[in-house]
């Protein structure tokens, strides 16, 4: 019988603590990099010029058809050949980015897409010039559509995060087979680390429902 | 550095790579639906005793990165129950588990896509539970289920890329090989054929699943 003993890790706490850190940090800069992106993104592929739709199109299907770990790769091993040398954060956060700004286009475009003709009618109706109109009717409702579906987008960065252990990004999964290596512990130190990024992603799909609940609820400005 | 010529000699193993990652994900796919409608049909089942078990092994699932869920099986599963786990098995049951969780979902949706009615109508023809499944409600689901079954695939391929790391030699395993056995000099090349690789499955994949999801929808239209 294997004798779970959890005890021998107890000093290595810390060093576990600031892999999570690193793991919250790099997911959040991820995060707000991918966002306002993905916004941009799906403005362009909703844009009248062509030039643009193609742009934001090929962007999507090029990077949501190749592996996470293959763009982390790419940067960090293939970029130094062309002179551009990334350290492993920048290159872990710059990878998430890249993956997460494809998942978030096509979120923010199944929200334009839910926007019914006529709002785009009315805005120009009052008067509203198209960048007005964007900025103070359509957008907002936009908002409030593809508020539950970027929840899932975080929690799927955070658990995409993972995968900048491999190319050496310090964060919590490099942190755990460190110290695996070190004590031979890896089922308790597996078995923690699968415990945190649940309670992350738990944590917050919770949270994101509670305020996003609220905003969905609240009475649109028009 | 961008000179393709000796990127020819490496196709054959890349393209040989390639056809390992198709046999790991058909694999993992296949498992992975069928643990994915049988988890799915539990989650929206009305006993607690099924829907609950169902429920958990899905939401801790999906909340775990694959990573996580690859290193549990090839190094702490082997530690626990003392015995060997080799990378193939362990990366295809770890793609399995993770594409049945993620199935289920769909699956779930699917059925909940269902109205009531049908399953009233069905019962009251005198059909139990797994004929009104079968025969009314699965193949009704099947016509929502097809484009994020489609994405759940595309994906799971995606996180085959992975069962690299463990040592298990797929397309990107075969890629790093390669730039290994150069000292790094075709790295970029190499690292530009995988995700070409990667993506030719994928979107291929993708295109496929339009295309059914168009007929499915005419045919199902024109049975109205």
């Amino acid at each position: 019988m294997y004798d779970f003993n959890v005890r021998v890790l107890l000093p290595y706490l810390p060093v576990f603590g600031k892999g999570a850190l690193l793991t919250l940090e790099i997911s959040a800069l991820a995060i707000l990099i991918s966002f306002p992106c993905g916004l941009v993104g799906a403005l362009m592929r909703i844009s009248g010029s062509p030039l643009l739709r193609a742009l934001g199109t090929g962007y999507v299907e090029v990077v949501r058809n190749i592996p996470l770990l293959v763009v982390l790769y790419v940067l960090f091993y293939a970029l130094p050949v062309y002179g551009v040398p990334l350290n492993a954060f920048t290159a872990g956060v710059l990878g998430l980015s890249i993956n997460s700004i494809a998942f978030t286009i096509e979120i923010f475009r199944g929200g334009f897409a839910a926007i019914p003709a006529g709002q785009h009618e009315a805005a120009s109706a009052l008067g509203l010039g198209p960048v007005q109109s964007l900025l103070l009717v359509i957008i907002p409702q936009v908002f409030r559509i593809v508020l539950p579906t970027l929840g899932n987008q975080v929690v799927s960065v955070v658990l995409g995060s993972a995968q900048a252990s491999i190319i050496g990004v310090t964060e919590l999964t490099y942190q755990t087979q460190s110290i695996g290596s070190a004590t031979f512990r890896y089922f308790e130190l597996f078995t923690m680390a699968a415990l945190f990024y649940i309670l992350c992603a738990q944590l917050i799909g919770a949270v994101w429902r509670l305020f996003t609940g609220r905003a969905a609820k609240a009475p649109l400005g028009i | 550095m961008i000179g393709s010529g000796h990127l020819a000699s490496y196709l054959l193993l890349l393209l040989s790579g390639a056809a390992v990652t198709l046999k790991l994900s058909l694999g993992a796919l296949a498992l992975g639906s069928l643990g994915g409608v049988a988890l799915g049909a539990m989650r929206s089942s009305r006993l607690a005793l099924l829907r609950l078990p169902a429920l958990l092994y899905i939401e801790g699932l999906r909340s775990i990165p694959f990573v996580i869920l690859l290193f549990l099986i090839f190094y702490a599963m082997p530690l626990a129950l003392d015995i060997d786990i080799p990378p193939y098995p362990a990366a295809i049951s770890a793609l399995s588990l993770h594409c049945s969780a993620y199935m289920a979902e769909v699956v779930r949706s699917g059925i909940e896509s269902v109205p009531k009615g049908q399953w009233e109508a069905a019962a009251s023809l005198g059909l139990g539970y797994v004929r009104i499944m079968r025969l009314v409600v699965l193949p009704q689901a099947l016509r929502v289920m097809i484009p994020p079954t489609i994405g759940v695939y595309v994906s799971t391929i995606k996180e085959s890329s992975l069962a690299s790391i463990v040592g298990f030699v797929e397309l990107l395993g075969q890629g790093m090989a390669i730039r290994e056995s150069n000292a790094g000099r075709s790295t970029a090349d190499v690292l530009v054929a995988v995700a070409f690789g990667y993506f030719a499955i994928c979107f291929t994949l993708s295109r496929l699943g339009q295309h059914l999801e168009r007929r499915t929808i005419s045919t199902a239209s024109v049975r109205r």
